[in-house]
C-alpha cells in the first residue's frame, strides 16, 4: 500500500467531457436527498440539485453545465444502486455565482458546510461530525495520514500547510472546539517538512511524534498551544475512527459508539480543503482528486468532476488492455465494481485496476494456526479464531474476543497462507451482531450487552 | 466488458501453505546430505522409506475417504522427512515405513488433518515406534559437543539429526525470512541456556549455605557464575536440540497463536527439555519434552488471549496507581521551557 510517488507529481485534469455525468443523490450516510431539478432542466456548474430537510444529510451539486436527461436508479461505487441525476454535459463553463463568505458565525459555518455538500470520505456529512446532536466536540483532528499533500490543489507543500491550518481553525470554529490537531504520517517527510515550524498565533509549532504514552494532550501542554501537529504510523481500514481516536487522544471509545461520543471530530484532508474552498471562494464540493493505480508502477493523480463515470477516467488515462477487476478505494479494503459506469462520488479516493492475470483466485484450505494474522493485527485481535467463530455462527464468542475493535484493514486476510477470507468472515459476524441489536427488544438485551453504553447512538 | 467481483482484500501475499512446507524441506536438505555422507546408503534408504510411506498413507487415506488429495502441499513429505531424521540409521527399513504410516494416519488424519491435530505427528510416530521397538530405536551413541568442530561435524552422532548442528542454519534463515515466527525459538533457546546456569548458581549458593557462610558479598559473588559456562551446556547444545528448537517446536498447529502465548510456550518447551535432559539424555529429552509441551499448548493459548487494545495490563495499572500518588513536583518529566 505504499504509494510509489516520484519527486514530481502532477495532477492531471480530466479535460474531455464524458458522455453523461451520473450524480448519486446519496453520497453520504444518512437521508437520501430529494432532487431539486426535473428531467429536461438545464443546470449550471455548482448548482444545487439535491437537498434534504433532514439534519443528517448533505446537499448535492451539479459538477457540469448541461441538461438533465434522467433521474433514475444507477450503479453506485458502494456496490448497490442509488437514485441518481443523470446529466448530459455541454462544453460550457457557466457557473452559478460563487460568493466567498469569510467571517461567518459558527452556526452559519455549519450551515455552509451542509449547503456546500462537504462530506467525509468515510461517509458522514462533515457538519454532523462537527456538530453532532446532543454531544459536545472539544477536539478536532484532521487525519492526514493516508493522503499526501498533493491530495488537493496545492502549489507548494508550504501552501498546503497554511491552508490546512486555516481549514483546521475553520473546522474548530464550526464545531465550537477549543483544541485541534493535524495528524501526519510519520514516514511522510514532505508533509512533515511542510508543517515544521509553521506559525500559529505567533507561535512556532514543531511536528511531534506520537510515541509511547505521549498523546496530543501532552503536546498541547508541552507546546502550550491549542493547535498541534503530530505524526504517527499509517493506519488504514474501513472502521479506523475509534482506534485512531485512541491512538491520537488516548480516549477510549466504547464499543458501539463513535468518536463524537468522547468529544472528538475527525475530518479528512479532502473535507478540510473543500471547506477552505467553500469559505474563500464560495465553491461547493463538486470536484475531487482521485488516484489511479494499475496502469504503471506510478500512481497517477487526476482531478475529476464528481459524477464522472470510471469508464471515462480509465479512457482518459490511456489504458486500452483488458481489465479484470476495477476497485474503488484501494485494493485492500475497496469494493470491486461490476460495471465501469459507476460514477466518482465524494467518497471516492482511488480507482485501482487489475489485469485479468492479476486477479487472485485462491482456494481456502484449513487454518494452520501460523499466527501471521495475529502478528499483523493492529488492534491485538486473534483473527484466525474470530474467523472460525464467525464461520460457525458463534457470534457471542466473537464479541467476547473484541470483534468490535476490528478496523477492517484486511491485513489478516492478505497475509494468510491458507487463503482464508478472514476479513469477510469478520465482517459477516459484525453485521450479524449489529442486526441482532436492531431487532432485539430492549428488555431482552440484559443478558447480552450490546450497543453504546454511554447514551450515544 | 465483464469484471470480477469479490470481497476485499483484492491483493494478497504470494506465500501459501505449500511454499511454507517446501521451504522447510529445503531447509532440511543440507542436513540430509551430511547425514547420507556420514552414514552412507542406509540413511538414504530410511529417508526414502519414511517419506514414501508418509505420502502413500496420505494418498491412501484421502482416496478411501474420498477427500481432496493434498499430497502436493508437501506436508506429508515434510512429516516423513522429519521422522526419518529421528530414526537411527541401523534400524531395519520397516521401522520408518511403520513410522511414516503412523505419523500420517494416527498423528494427522485421526485428529482431522492439517491444523486440527494437537500433537506433532512426527513426535506421535516417534513416541510410538520408540516404545514399541525400543531395541531398534536406541541410538548407538549420544553426542556431546566437546569442541567447536563438533558443531560442524559431530562424530558421536547416533541419529541423523545430530550429524551437523551447523547444517540446520536453514531454520534460522526461515526465521529471518519470517516463514517461521521468532518467539518460540528464541524463548526456547534462552531457557535452554539459562536453566543449567541457574542450576549452577543455586548449587553454588546452597554450597555456601551448607558451609555456613555469613558474608553477603560471598553470595553476591556467586552471580559471576552466570559468566562461566555450565558443564551441562555442551550436552544440551547438540543437533537434535537445535532441530527441536527450529523445526519441531515451531510446528504451527501444535503451538499457541497468541503473542505472549508463544513466548510462554517456548519457555515451557525449554524447561521440560532441560529437566528431561538433565536427568536423562537430551536426545529423548528433546522429543518427550516437546511432546509434553504440545499437551499444554492450548491451555497456554486460552490463558493468554489479548485484551481489547488500550486496556492497561497489571504492571501498568500498578505503575499508574503509584505515579498518581507522587506529587507533581517530584516527577521527572521531559519538559522544555522555551
Amino acid at each position: 500500500m505504499v504509494s510509489l510517488r516520484g519527486d514530481k507529481v502532477e495532477i492531471k485534469t480530466l479535460d474531455k467531457l464524458p458522455e453523461k455525468i451520473i450524480i448519486p443523490l446519496r453520497q453520504h450516510r444518512g437521508m437520501v436527498c430529494e432532487p431539486l431539478v426535473k428531467k429536461g432542466d438545464r443546470v449550471l456548474i455548482g448548482q444545487k440539485i439535491g437537498e434534504s430537510k433532514d439534519y443528517n444529510s448533505s446537499a448535492v451539486h451539479s459538477s457540469v453545465c448541461g441538461e438533465v436527461i434522467a433521474i433514475e436508479e444507477s450503479a453506485h461505487p458502494d456496490g448497490n444502486k442509488a437514485m441518481s441525476i443523470i446529466i448530459h454535459p455541454e462544453e460550457c463553463d457557466e457557473t452559478v455565482a460563487f460568493s466567498p463568505c469569510k467571517d461567518l458565525k459558527p452556526e452559519k459555518l455549519a450551515e455552509l458546510i451542509k449547503e456546500s455538500g462537504i462530506v467525509e470520505h468515510y461517509g458522514m456529512p462533515t457538519h454532523v461530525v462537527l456538530k453532532p446532536k446532543g454531544k459536545n466536540i472539544d477536539t478536532v483532528l484532521i487525519n492526514a495520514t493516508s493522503s499526501e499533500w498533493i491530495g488537493g490543489t496545492f502549489k507548494t507543500p508550504r501552501d498546503y500547510a497554511s491552508q490546512m491550518m486555516d481549514a483546521l481553525k475553520l473546522l474548530m470554529k464550526a464545531a465550537g472546539a477549543k483544541k485541534g490537531a493535524i495528524v501526519l504520517r510519520i514516514d511522510d517527510k514532505e508533509s512533515i517538512d511542510a508543517f515544521e515550524g509553521i506559525e500559529v498565533d505567533k507561535k512556532k509549532l514543531r511536528v511531534a511524534p506520537l510515541v509511547g504514552s505521549r498523546r496530543i494532550g501532552y503536546y498541547f501542554r508541552e507546546q502550550s498551544s491549542d493547535i498541534v501537529v503530530v505524526s504517527q504510523k499509517r493506519i488504514y481500514g474501513k472502521k479506523i475512527l475509534n482506534f485512531f481516536t485512541y491512538n491520537v487522544t488516548g480516549r477510549k471509545v466504547d464499543i458501539g459508539c463513535d468518536p463524537t461520543d468522547v468529544g472528538v471530530a475527525i475530518c479528512s484532508i479532502k473535507s478540510a480543503k473543500a471547506l477552505y474552498d467553500a469559505v474563500h471562494e464560495g465553491k461547493p464540493y463538486y470536484e475531487t482528486v482521485v488516484s489511479i493505480e494499475g496502469f504503471s508502477d506510478n500512481m497517477e493523480y487526476i482531478r475529476v468532476k464528481i459524477g464522472t463515470p470510471f469508464k471515462d477516467i480509465i479512457e482518459a488515462c490511456g489504458f486500452t488492455g483488458e481489465i479484470g477487476k476495477i476497485i474503488a478505494n484501494g485494493v485492500r479494503t475497496g469494493v470491486a465494481q461490476y460495471t465501469d459506469l459507476v460514477p466518482v462520488t465524494k467518497g471516492t479516493t482511488r480507482i485501482s485496476m487489475q489485469k485479468p492475470e492479476e486477479v487472485i483466485r485462491d482456494e481456502s484450505v484449513a487454518c494452520i494456526h501460523c499466527a501471521r494474522c495475529v502478528d499483523v493485527c493492529p488492534v491485538e485481535l486473534i483473527p484466525s479464531r474470530l474467523a472460525v467463530m464467525a464461520d460457525q455462527g458463534r457470534f457471542d464468542e466473537c464479541r467476547v474476543l473484541h470483534i468490535d475493535n476490528c478496523i477492517e484493514c484486511g491485513d489478516c486476510a492478505a497475509v494468510c497462507p491458507s487463503k482464508i477470507h478472514i476479513l469477510q468472515l469478520i465482517r459477516y459476524a459484525k453485521d450479524a451482531i449489529e442486526m441482532a441489536y436492531e431487532d432485539m427488544p430492549s428488555k431482552e438485551s440484559s443478558n447480552l450487552k450490546l450497543g453504546c453504553a454511554c447514551g450515544g447512538e | 466488458m465483464t469484471y470480477t467481483i469479490s470481497a476485499p482484500p483484492h491483493k494478497k501475499d504470494k506465500l501459501d501453505f505449500r511454499s511454507l512446507n517446501l521451504s522447510k524441506i529445503l531447509a532440511l536438505l543440507p542436513l540430509c546430505l551430511v547425514a547420507i555422507y556420514f552414514f552412507g546408503v542406509p540413511a538414504f534408504g530410511i529417508i526414502l522409506a519414511s517419506v514414501l510411506a508418509a505420502v502413500a498413507t496420505e494418498f491412501g487415506i484421502q482416496t478411501m475417504l474420498k477427500q481432496k488429495l493434498t499430497i502436493t502441499d508437501g506436508h506429508a513429505a515434510m512429516t516423513g522427512l522429519m521422522l526419518a531424521l529421528l530414526i537411527p540409521p541401523e534400524a531395519p527399513l520397516w521401522i520408518p515405513v511403520v513410522g511414516g504410516f503412523f505419523a500420517i494416519a494416527v498423528g494427522k488424519h485421526v485428529f482431522g488433518g492439517i491444523g486440527s491435530y494437537i500433537f506433532n505427528p512426527v513426535l506421535v510416530a516417534w513416541v510410538f515406534i520408540r516404545s514399541a521397538w525400543s531395541s531398534n530405536m536406541i541410538p548407538l551413541s549420544i553426542p556431546h559437543t566437546g569442541q567447536f568442530s563438533d558443531l560442524i561435524l559431530e562424530h558421536g552422532a547416533g541419529l541423523m539429526v545430530d550429524v551437523s548442528p551447523i547444517a540446520l542454519i536453514g531454520g534460522v534463515y526461515l526465521i529471518y525470512k519470517k516463514y517461521v515466527d521468532w518467539r518460540i525459538p528464541l524463548a526456547f533457546f534462552a531457557t535452554m541456556v539459562l536453566f543449567p546456569q541457574t542450576l549452577l548458581f543455586i548449587s553454588g549458593v546452597s554450597a555456601l549455605v551448607h558451609d555456613g557462610v555469613l558474608n553477603p558479598l560471598m553470595y553476591m559473588s556467586q552471580l559471576f557464575i552466570f559468566l562461566s559456562m555450565s558443564p551441562e551446556i555442551p550436552y544440551a547444545m547438540i543437533g537434535i536440540v537445535f532441530f527441536g528448537i527450529l523445526f519441531l517446536a515451531t510446528d504451527t498447529p501444535t503451538s499457541p497463536v497468541t503473542k505472549t502465548g508463544r513466548l510462554v510456550y517456548g519457555v515451557t518447551c525449554g524447561l521440560l527439555v532441560s529437566i528431561y535432559g538433565y536427568f536423562g539424555n537430551y536426545v529423548d529429552g528433546t522429543l518427550y519434552g516437546i511432546f509434553l509441551a504440545n499437551c499444554v499448548a492450548s491451555f497456554i493459548e486460552i490463558n493468554t488471549m489479548p485484551s481489547s487494545f488500550g486496556t492497561q495490563s497489571l504492571p501498568q495499572k500498578v505503575y499508574r496507581r503509584v505515579m498518581d500518588k507522587v506529587p507533581a513536583s517530584l516527577k521527572f518529566e521531559v519538559m522544555k521551557n522555551e
